[in-house]
Parts: structure tokens; sequence; C-alpha cells
């Protein structure tokens, strides 16, 4: 089941094509990483599934039907480009945008207590904004986006301004609330958080959707039949067993006198016979497919590169 | 609808909890009834020092007759040389010496006055008329009529116009036109006043929730057209409370504090008018009419409340016209400078109606200013100039009326604007985009 079905989204601005055709499904629960180079268009997308921008083409399906005023109340929005009343005290102001989501006072109150216990933040409630450093009003913003317990979170860059013990925590949160049943979008440029908790992602590049699928599946299939090969022996013999078979990128020597072999090996070529002809030969201690990271996928993906 | 209110609530709160808006809020009236008391009591309680003037008087006529008052007083002089009387006025610090000739009947002309410091318009006039007065008297006497004093009593008069508004109303009310032009004047500058600050309070306002990127925060629960409606009616609702709070303020201190301040027999005066004595019969006592009426209008609780009332309507209207304008800018820009180029179409008609009010104490129903008291963008300020001059009814809401109407119009495309605006960074829009948003 998709919580979000975005379907041939076309967005036009005066002068450039912000979305050009990109349709994306987000399962129900699931981590769904937005990726893409910036101004690629994830912005733009974000704002059309939360109905802040109306496509010029293509609708958008919550659960299946198209998406309607009332539905905005189970997203959950955090926007990249974020501030706060500077003058409005830090408790007063978190009931403002609790209530504006729909929530009562009192509801509202209670709720933000207990975010405020657990991330020992209690003492904040009747500072002003404007005393906050820039990480604790992201917390806060954080908090008052999650209050109302929406079924769909949308995170815009929740990363960044945030130093790595808080960034933790905030992934910490984000998985938290994958398990409590919340789906989760959020977009990035930072590739370690996508391959530590996002399980489905897209890649946006000059407004098109050019990659999609589960995280897994996309690294798997797009390994290059690259592996690493650690073995005691002799490198001519090596290199004999390996000729014809395939290809040799690099070659070394480590100190504790194993020798580590990097191999290319064609598509069509089968793996066992590789590993065969190098066990035939010397004294195999590991095998590893190199799968590449996102980050790498990424690149390759943005400069085109991808199915070399 | 829910979330409109709750962005009024939180802008009412914002501004109203700061002790500038307290602050000025009390001492603004304090100020407004101290400046249209305070030239009746300068008048009343600040006297100058009295003035020495040494006569000398070849003819012998006129000296004697010259009457003192508590600004100048006359002596005649000892000696009758002008040059020693003029060193000893020095001396003595005297104001002066008034020199009159031997000729002085058959030839006015032959009259010097030498001061020590700069002389003044009034006491100039003063000697002037008063020896005119002598001279004329003088002459008359050689005609040798008899009971010259008490024909002339009879043949002296004072005339005193007292004004009366003719209207279908059955009394007919006093009315002064000084008065109504005053009032007039001072209405259109407290709407042109709240205009120009509460609109650019929206403006400025904006232009802050869009660089603190808190609009992006809101835009995802309260669509942009509540946000920008409940950013207007938000500061709407402070000024109305502050000019109610001026109103009740302006009205209990004219109503406690001007009888205290103003002597009794012209406090008299007014109790009298106020309890339908004829103005015609105190004129006749020798009171000042036209100053009683005014004071008579400006303490009368019911006549301020009514000018409350309708500066309120038109207050609203103008200021949801001008605020929309003002919000439509304040989202398309990053800073205030960026926003001086597109608010001179805004401010321009402002200050056209600001300067018309004053052609409307001259004549409250020329077309040129009825116009422009129809025309929606100058009408609050000129209207409210114009109203306490006594206009028809039909005038006042036909205005109101027009000027509700464009305001709707307003807002409409001014949310269009907003909506589009708020997104914007970077650039600086011009006028060819706002079009471009508005058609968007």
């Amino acid at each position: 089941m998709n919580i979000i079905t975005a379907e041939n989204i076309t967005k036009r601005f005066t002068g450039h094509t912000a979305l050009d055709n990109v349709s994306v499904e987000i399962p129900q629960g699931s981590v769904y990483g937005l990726l893409g180079p910036n101004g690629a268009g994830k912005t733009t997308l974000i704002r059309v599934i939360n109905r802040i921008t109306i496509p010029d083409e293509g609708r958008v399906l919550f659960d299946g039907a198209p998406i309607t005023q009332e539905d905005i109340y189970k997203i959950g929005y955090l926007p990249e480009e974020r501030g706060l009343y500077k003058k409005m005290k830090v408790g007063e102001h978190a009931i403002f945008l609790a209530r504006l989501k729909g929530l009562s006072r009192h509801e509202a109150l209670v709720r933000l207590k207990e975010w405020f216990v657990r991330f020992g933040i209690e003492e904040w409630w009747n500072k002003k904004v404007e005393d906050l450093s820039k990480g604790m009003a992201q917390k806060i913003q954080f908090i008052v986006t999650v209050l109302h317990r929406p079924r769909l979170l949308i995170f815009d860059e929740p990363f960044s301004g945030f130093d790595p013990i808080n960034a933790n925590l905030l992934k910490e949160e984000i998985l938290k609330l994958r398990d409590e049943g919340s789906t989760v979008i959020f977009s990035t440029h930072n590739m370690s958080s996508v391959e530590e908790i996002c399980d489905h992602i897209t890649l946006i590049n000059r407004s098109r959707n050019i990659l999609s699928g589960r995280v897994d599946e996309i690294r798997h299939s797009h390994g290059s039949n690259i592996f690493t090969v650690l073995f005691y022996g002799n490198e001519q013999l090596f290199r004999t067993a390996t000729d014809g078979r395939c290809e040799v990128l690099e070659f070394a020597n480590e100190i504790t006198g194993l020798s580590k072999a990097k191999i290319h090996i064609e598509r069509n070529e089968d793996v066992r016979d590789v590993v065969a002809a190098i066990n035939e030969s010397v004294s195999l201690r590991s095998f590893t497919e190199i799968i590449p990271s996102m980050n790498d996928i990424f690149i390759r993906a943005v400069n085109g590169t991808l199915h070399e | 609808m829910k979330n409109i209110g709750l962005i009024i609530a939180r802008e009412f709160k914002e501004r109203v909890y700061k002790k500038s808006f307290i602050i000025t809020t009390l001492l603004m009236p304090l100020l407004m009834v101290l400046l249209s008391v305070a030239p009746t009591l300068i008048m009343i309680y600040a006297k100058g020092d009295t003035k020495q003037i040494s006569v000398i008087d070849q003819s012998g006529l006129v000296a004697p007759q010259l009457s003192s008052n508590e600004e100048v007083t006359f002596s005649i002089s000892e000696s009758a040389d002008l040059q020693t009387e003029l060193k000893r006025s020095l001396d003595e610090d005297g104001f002066g010496v008034l020199f009159i000739g031997n000729d002085i009947v058959s030839n006015p002309s032959n009259v010097q006055l030498y001061t020590n410091a700069s002389s003044s318009m009034m006491i100039e006039e003063n000697i002037a008329s008063q020896i005119k007065d002598i001279i004329e008297a003088e002459r008359l006497k050689e005609y040798n009529i008899e009971n010259l004093n008490e024909i002339l009593d009879k043949v002296r008069v004072n005339v005193s116009l007292s004004t009366f508004r003719n209207s279908d109303e059955e009394e007919s009310e006093a009315s002064s036109s000084a008065v109504a032009g005053f009032v007039g004047i001072v209405l259109g500058f407290v709407l042109y006043f709240f205009l120009v600050i509460y609109g650019s309070i929206v403006m400025s306002s904006i232009i802050e929730e869009k660089s603190s990127r808190i609009l992006e925060v809101l835009v995802s629960t309260v669509r942009p057209f509540d946000m920008m409606m409940g950013k207007i009616l938000g500061v709407a609702l402070v000024a109305a409370t502050q000019i109610l709070i001026w109103g009740v303020l302006i009205v209990a201190m004219s109503a406690v504090v001007m009888p205290m301040l103003l002597p009794d027999d012209i406090m008299g005066s007014i109790e009298a008018i106020r309890a339908g004595a004829d103005i015609t019969a105190l004129a006749a006592d020798g009171v000042d009419t036209e100053m009683v009426t005014a004071m008579a209008s400006l303490t009368n609780t019911g006549y301020i409340a009514q000018m409350v009332a309708l500066l309120i309507l038109f207050m609203v209207g103008g200021f949801l016209l001008y605020a929309a304008m003002y919000a439509a800018v304040g989202a398309s820009v990053d800073t205030a400078q960026d926003a001086q180029q597109l608010t001179t179409p805004i401010t321009i008609p402002i200050i056209l109606a600001f300067i018309t009010t004053t052609m409307v104490m001259n004549d409250p129903n020329s077309p040129f200013v009825f116009w422009l008291s129809m025309i929606p963008f100058t009408s609050p300020i000129v209207m409210m100039a114009r109203i306490p001059s006594g206009i028809p009814t039909w005038e006042i809401a036909l205005s109101a009326i027009l000027l509700y109407v464009t305001f709707v119009v307003m807002v409409w495309l001014a949310g269009k604007v907003y909506r589009v605006g708020i997104f914007m960074h970077g650039k600086k829009p011009t006028f060819k985009d706002l079009w471009l948003w508005m058609k968007y």
C-alpha cells in the first residue's frame, strides 16, 4: 500500500521547468529518501505533495485517493529553510504551532511537556526564541513537526545545522517514528544517513526522476562486478590463474604477507569459475564483491555514468 | 477558518502586550488634549510684562486720553525734550518713547514711536487705533454738535454672526465652520497617520516573517491567503483597539479635564448652549460665540463618540485596502530597502489625500474634494476631513461602500501576489513580476 503516489507531476515556473513528468510511489511505513543535487526539484516535489504548490500536470494520491486539505493534518512537514518568531516564548510558540495543526491547547501542552522532558529541555519553556541557538531551534521545530502524530512525516534536509550527536538523536527519533507506524520522507545530501536509515530512495536530477527503488536492490544492481581478493601465495601464479577470466585492476602485497587484488569480472563470466581457478593456485582467504556506496551511485547517476 | 483565528490572536497578543504600544496608547490622548487646550490656556494665563511707554505730547490733547492696559502703560514724560527722554527711557529700562507732534489733529502722520527693544504688531496697532479714535473725537468736537456722545452711542454697532445649519432635522444646530475645518484636519491626519504607520507595520512584519522563514513552517498548515488575512486583520484589530482606547480617553478627559481648565464664564456659556439657550442672546451679552460654539462641540461627548465611530469605519476600510497592498509588497521582497520602489505608488495617493484635507477647510463641497472623497484610494482621509462639516449621509454611505468593495478586490489580488511572493528569494521583483503573479 502506498501512502503517497505522485503521478506524472509537471511544474513549470516562469522561465524553467522545476519538475518534468516525475512519478514516485511512497510505500506505507517506509523511510523514503529523496536525493538529488541542489536545484534538482526536490523541494518543489515536497511542496507539491504538501499541497503548498499546485502542479501544472499530474496528481497526488494520499492513501489511493486524490489528496485533500483534510489530509494535510495527517502530514508533518519540516521545511529546509525554517524559522520561528523571535520574540515569542518557546512554550507559547510551540503551542501556537501545535494548535495550527489541529491540537487543542490542553492536548498540545501535555504532549509538548512529554517531548521537552524526553529531550531534556524543560528549562527552555519560558526562554525567548531569539535566545536559542540554531541547533536548539531545530529541536523545537522537530518536536512541533511530529507532535500531532502525523501518519506521514516530510523532512527537508533535516540534518543540516545539527552536530553529529544531535544528528544521531534525530536519526534515532526518525527510526522510532517509523517503528510506531509513521511513514517518513526526507530529502538530503547526506549519503551515509541514506544508507543507514532509508529503505527506499528516489533520485531526482534536472527535474526528472532518474532512479527509484529499494536501497539494497539499487546498490546490488549497480555493482560493477568488482571484487576484492585476499590470499597467501605467489603473484605470478595468481595472475596466470586469472588470465583470460578476469581483469586485475590493482595488486598489492600487504606487510603481513597477505596479497590483495582488485579484479573485474565480465558479466557473462561465471564468478564460480574464477573463484575455482584462484582457489587452485593460491591460498584464498577472502573473496568479496564491492557494493557501491550510495555516494558513488549518486555521483555516477548525476554524471550520467551509472550504466557504464 | 480556525487557523485564521489563531493567526489573528497571535498577532494581536504580540503587539498589544508590547510596552511601546501601552505607552503610546496612554500618552497620546493626554498629548492631544493638551495640544487642543494649550492655545486657550496660553491666551488666558500667559501675560507678558507690562511695557512702559513715556509720551511726549506737544499738542497736549492726546496723551491724557491714552488708556493703559495690562500690556502697555502710558505715562506723560516730565521733560519735553525727545533726546533726554530717550536717554532716560533707556536708563530706566522702559519700552520706549512715543512722540506726538503739535499739529497731530490736522496732521495724523506726525507721530513716532521709539522703542528700546523690538516693537510688536499688537502694540503698534493698539497705539495707532487709540490715537485714531482720539483724533476722530477731537475733529468731531470742532463741529460743535449737541449731545454728541449720546448720538455716537446710538450709532455704533457690533455685529456678531451666529451660523446655523439648515437641515431637515427639527433643531437647527449652531455650527462653526472653523471648528469643522479644524476637526476635519485632525481626523484626516489621524487617518493618514494610521494608514501609513499601520500599513508599514503589516509590510515590515511580513518581510520579517519571510526572511526568518517562519512562513515556510506555517505554509503547510495555513493557506497563504489565510496567513495574509490573519496578519492584516490582526494588525487592524490592534489599530482599532488603539483608536477605541484613545476615543474613550479623549471623551473622558474632555468631559472632566476641559471644564476644570476653562474659565468659569466660558464654561457657563457652554453649559447654557448645551441646555438649549439661544445663542443670539449670549451674543448680545458680548460672549465670543465662535469660541463658545467651538468649545461646546469639542467637549460634547456625543459628538466625539459619533466622530470616533465614523473614524473607525473609514479607518478600518482604508486600512484594509492599504494593508492589502502593503502585504503584497512585503511578500514580494526580501528586505525593506527593496520595498521602497514598490511602495511609491501606494504612498502617492495617501499624500495627495492628506494635502487635500487643507482644501476641505476652505470648501468641503468643491467638486475636486467631493470626487477625492469618493475614489477609494483617497476617500478614507478626504471623507474623514469632510464629515465634521456636516455632509449628506448618502455621500458617506456611498464612499464607505466603494471603499469596502475595492478592499475586497484588492485583497483578492494581493492574495495572489502573496502566494507566489513568499517563496521568491534573492531576486528584487519589478511591477511586471507582480503583474505576472496576479495572473498566475
